[in-house]
């Protein structure tokens, strides 16, 4: 199991009135969970959990988060992550998903 | 066009979703919570916010009922101390409150990995759902994933008043790897998907009376089942036990020795096995004629 | 002094069958008797080319010949379409086989890499499958052909059924060199429902004890079709097929292409592009197509191949597929290679493994496969000169030269960044470039497709245009740029891919209007094998590996 912590900055997010929280995913092999929730001490960071049962990916990850950090306005959030063995464009894929329940009415 | 979703790909949380009033289902221990596995850490396997069970209470077609539904991804839906302890505090709730439970069952059964804590739990809820039972408050299993319900869950489900099964469901206590271990391959060949689904599968299950409706593949359909059961419930009374432990043993008679399920379905009143088996559910609960 | 005689091998092959004498009658040979004939038949020094096709196999005379030892057999120089069987790699353990020329190695890729690593592998080439028969006809013309067919007649003529493959193309050079033509069948009838291959150019025939080895080599399941696949198949769909208005076409056999065709019918139909675009098809019957050719896409399909479900379909729609006078398919590999080569508009098909440069392989150093036919499609026909309106497009945006061809046919990789296990797809240098192989291959590294050949490579972060890049530099940059989250990806400049994003070389999914979010399964015409057989009204019957009912 690898454990990172990691801030990335990020345009601050808008929250939507009545949304506190967003999840996308399973953990499931190949697959991931990610939890999108409010972080009350910033505006301009995502703040990032990461759980991986694959450890020795760390590049990988930090260049995916990255770059949706920069991609879209997440900042003030806290965003926890459990993967099983997801692959770099799953974990995009989940991100923009979560990222899409938030905003928009979806599951 | 545009197909819709299968119900059997969905996730527990698409499948929700996708089942009940927009807007009316409030979940219970939501992923912030937080509530998981103390065990699964100390063995390296991940962790999941909801332990791989989803619950909480909604209302379909205006009926409020409590819902709980399995992630197969997660673990084989393997019923552990937290997941258990959801499951059977949704269907104690249902007893409680006099509502509907509404389980959509995706498990191979307990998980191993925690020990006892998952028999301990499946006994819990089977004695909750014969508290709903007692006091006639629906309780209904919905099967409709390729992992199925097996082991506990098996169990759990034909506890139940009633169970809804698509073609694509599975419901037994040992799984076929397992019987094929114990019996030989000669006996079961777990690799014969056509064989596995055609003894386990929801369309078998229904025409041996095992599954009350039979849904097709799509939240709609699976919905629209529910809704024809949620305002029904079965007696469970020493004649209604004794009545079915005749049927099975007049099963056994007649179909102990049938290696063929084909056969099976011949004398259950199929006809055209090929074209049955194509069927949707609403063509295959026409061509069945049972009862 | 007379002059040394010109029809040795005429006199050669009549002694052979002279030797065979009572072991036949007519042409019919029992199946004991058969390593016997083969012995007589053989000479030492042979060129003997064993039928192995991508799908059919004349594994019975492949078994019977592997039963044979250096004593009845020796120096044998093996031609052949794929390596595929035990019995094959059989050949070379006993040490009979002193050169082999052919062209794939799908399921013994790993055996001959052991194979040449312990030096019991003579290779002369590894070859694309019209590189092979076009050899057949000039120094590699087989002097006894081992071959299979379906049915044979009381005369000798042989049925092929769906699966033509390379028969023609094995037969004709053999029997029109005086060379021994070989067939084993499946049974022997009175009437055959078509004559595929005359009497006249067989020689000896077997009726073997078991059928033909035949596989299920292109059906997908579409159950097992990902999000990412989708993704990537909606972005081809925009960025390529909808941009060129391709018409003519030819799809690899993996999930990408397959969940392309399942898209056609709902996604294709959303943007408005039935009767614009896939209309003429040079693929095999492949069971994805099915919803496609039910709403009414189609036009045409040729194949270079059958599979094993698709007769009964096949056969309904005589309007789409080649069929025969008794009503049942068709196919033919030789010609469906020259079809591919010329008549089509686009190659598009996955692989394994690119490099920073667009070269792709499939060769990794435990595994050598070899070509099969994709080379002689993924590659630009210089020969050329029909033009179509993709053909044009294409080559305006490759901007030729005074003294090039003014079209170019469109060569599209499908390649999702990682493969299983995380593997990455995308390599600074291909495996194939390996210095032990390239020695065993004679200073030829295996490369699949070429990376001037190559006109877009297609992955789930976008659209790299190869063709409209002016330098190598620019190459590597637009394919770094799509390259994701790999070593290679992760080597890209920001500005660089920014800059080849404001010139359309580089296509993000945003800038052909692909959202994620719009990802999903039920956009797929087909969601599982099932759906499929619906689809087709019954008429297609999967093997049943692929059946759960």
């Amino acid at each position: 199991m690898e454990k990172f912590v990691k801030a990335f900055p990020s345009k601050p997010l808008t929250w939507p009135r009545g949304k506190q929280w967003a999840l996308a995913g399973v953990v499931g092999s190949g697959n991931l969970e990610v939890l999108f929730e409010r972080n009350p001490k910033t505006t301009d960071q995502m703040d990032c959990h990461v759980e991986s049962s694959i450890p020795g990916y760390k590049d990988s990850w930090l260049a995916a988060l990255g770059d949706f950090a920069s991609n879209y306005p997440v900042g003030g959030t806290k965003v926890t992550i459990h993967d099983q063995g997801a692959d770099p464009i799953v974990v995009t894929f989940r991100l923009r998903q979560a990222y899409d329940h938030l905003l928009k009415k979806t599951t | 066009m545009s197909c819709s979703n299968l119900f059997h790909e969905q996730t527990a949380r698409q499948r929700i979703a996708s089942l009940v009033d927009p807007g009316s289902f409030t979940e219970f221990l939501p992923p912030p919570a937080r509530v998981m596995s103390p065990y699964l850490p100390q063995l390296d396997i991940p962790v999941s916010f909801d332990d791989g069970i989803v619950i909480g209470r909604a209302k379909l077609g205006g009926t409020p009922l409590y819902l709980a539904a399995q992630v197969g991804q997660f673990v084989g839906g393997a019923v552990g101390e937290v997941h258990g302890a959801k499951l059977t505090g949704i269907i104690k709730a249902s007893a409680r409150d006099s509502i509907p439970c509404v389980f959509i069952a995706e498990s191979g059964g307990v998980r191993l990995h925690e020990g006892s804590s998952g028999e301990i739990a499946i006994s819990e809820a089977m004695r909750a759902v014969f508290e709903c039972r007692a006091k006639r408050v629906p309780t209904i299993a919905v099967i409709g994933a390729d992992i199925g319900a097996y082991g506990g869950m098996g169990i759990l489900s034909t506890c139940c008043d009633f169970r809804i099964m698509t073609e694509h469901g599975r419901l037994g206590i040992s799984g076929p790897i397992v019987i094929e271990k114990w019996m030989g391959k000669q006996a079961y060949d777990s690799s014969n998907r056509a064989l596995v689904w055609k003894t386990s599968g929801g369309k078998t299950k229904f025409l041996l009376g095992d599954a009350d409706l039979l849904a097709d593949d799509d939240a709609a359909s699976v919905g629209a089942a529910i809704k024809k059961l949620l305002s029904k419930s079965a007696p469970l009374t020493i004649k209604s036990v004794k009545a079915r432990q005749q049927e099975l043993e007049k099963r056994l008679k007649t179909f102990g020795k049938t290696t063929d399920p084909d056969a099976i379905w011949k004398v259950l009143g199929i006809k055209n096995v090929a074209e049955a088996s194509l069927a949707t559910a609403t063509e295959f609960t026409a061509l069945a004629k049972r009862k | 002094m007379s002059p040394a005689p010109k029809d040795t091998r005429r006199r050669n092959k009549a002694e052979r069958m002279r030797r065979v004498g009572k072991l036949a009658s007519g042409k019919f040979v029992s199946a004991k008797s058969v390593p016997e004939v083969l012995k007589l038949i053989i000479e030492t020094g042979d060129i003997l080319c064993l039928e192995g096709d991508n799908q059919k196999q004349a594994d019975f005379l492949a078994n019977q010949l592997a039963t044979l030892t250096k004593k009845d057999l020796r120096d044998i120089h093996l031609v052949m379409s794929c390596l595929t069987l035990p019995a094959h790699i059989e050949l070379f353990k006993k040490g009979l086989i002193s050169q082999v020329d052919f062209c794939y190695a799908g399921p013994q890729g790993q055996a001959v890499a052991q194979l040449l690593a312990d030096g019991k592998f003579p290779l002369g080439a590894i070859h694309t499958y019209n590189e092979i028969y076009a050899r057949y006809y000039v120094d590699l013309t087989p002097r006894v052909a081992l071959i299979a067919a379906v049915q044979a007649d009381r005369q000798g003529n042989l049925y092929l059924a769906a699966n033509t493959e390379d028969t023609p193309a094995i037969v004709e050079p053999t029997a029109f060199s005086d060379g021994i033509v070989f067939a084993q069948v499946n049974e022997i009838v009175d009437k055959l429902p078509r004559i595929d291959i005359p009497a006249d150019q067989v020689d000896l025939i077997v009726e073997a004890p078991y059928p033909m080895h035949l596989t299920a080599l292109f059906t997908r399941d579409p159950a097992a079709i990902t999000d990412v696949q989708i993704l990537m198949a909606m972005i081809a769909l925009r960025g390529i097929y909808q941009k060129y208005e391709v018409q003519s076409l030819n799809h690899g056999v993996g999930f990408n292409t397959a969940a392309i065709e399942l898209l056609l019918p709902t996604y294709g139909e959303q943007l408005g592009l039935k009767g614009k675009i896939c209309k003429y098809w040079m693929v095999n019957p492949l069971p994805t197509m099915i919803p496609a050719i039910e709403s009414g896409w189609v036009e045409g399909v040729f194949s270079v191949g059958g599979e094993v479900g698709m007769e009964r379909y096949t056969a309904a729609r005589s309007d789409i597929f080649y069929t025969g006078r008794d009503g049942s398919f068709h196919s033919n590999r030789a010609m469906g290679q020259l079809a591919g080569h010329y008549g089509v508009d686009m190659f598009i098909g996955a692989t394994l493994q690119i490099d920073v440069n667009g070269n792709s392989s499939t060769v990794s150093k435990k595994r050598i496969t070899g070509f099969g036919g994709a080379p002689n499609m993924g590659c630009q026909p210089m020969g050329r000169r029909h033009p179509t309106k993709a053909w044009l497009q294409a080559g305006a945006e490759s901007n030729p030269g005074p003294g090039s061809i003014p079209g170019r046919k469109l060569v599209v990789q499908l390649a999702e960044t990682f493969q299983s296990g995380r593997v990455p797809t995308f390599v600074e240098e291909l495996d194939a470039q390996d210095p032990a192989i390239k020695k065993a291959l004679h200073g030829v590294a295996p490369v699949m497709i070429y990376g001037d050949d190559v006109t877009h490579v297609v992955t789930e972060e976008g659209i790299a245009n190869l063709m409209a890049c002016r330098t190598i530099e620019e190459r590597r940059a637009a394919i770094r740029g799509v390259a994701g989250y790999t070593p290679v990806g992760l080597k890209r400049k920001r500005s660089e891919t920014r800059e080849l994003r404001s010139r359309g070389i580089i296509q993000l999914p945003e800038d052909l209007g692909v959202s994620p979010s719009d990802v999903s399964r039920s956009l797929l015409a087909a969601q599982d094998i099932k759906g499929l057989v619906r689809w087709s009204g019954g008429l297609y019957d999967p093997p049943a590996q692929f059946v759960d009912w």
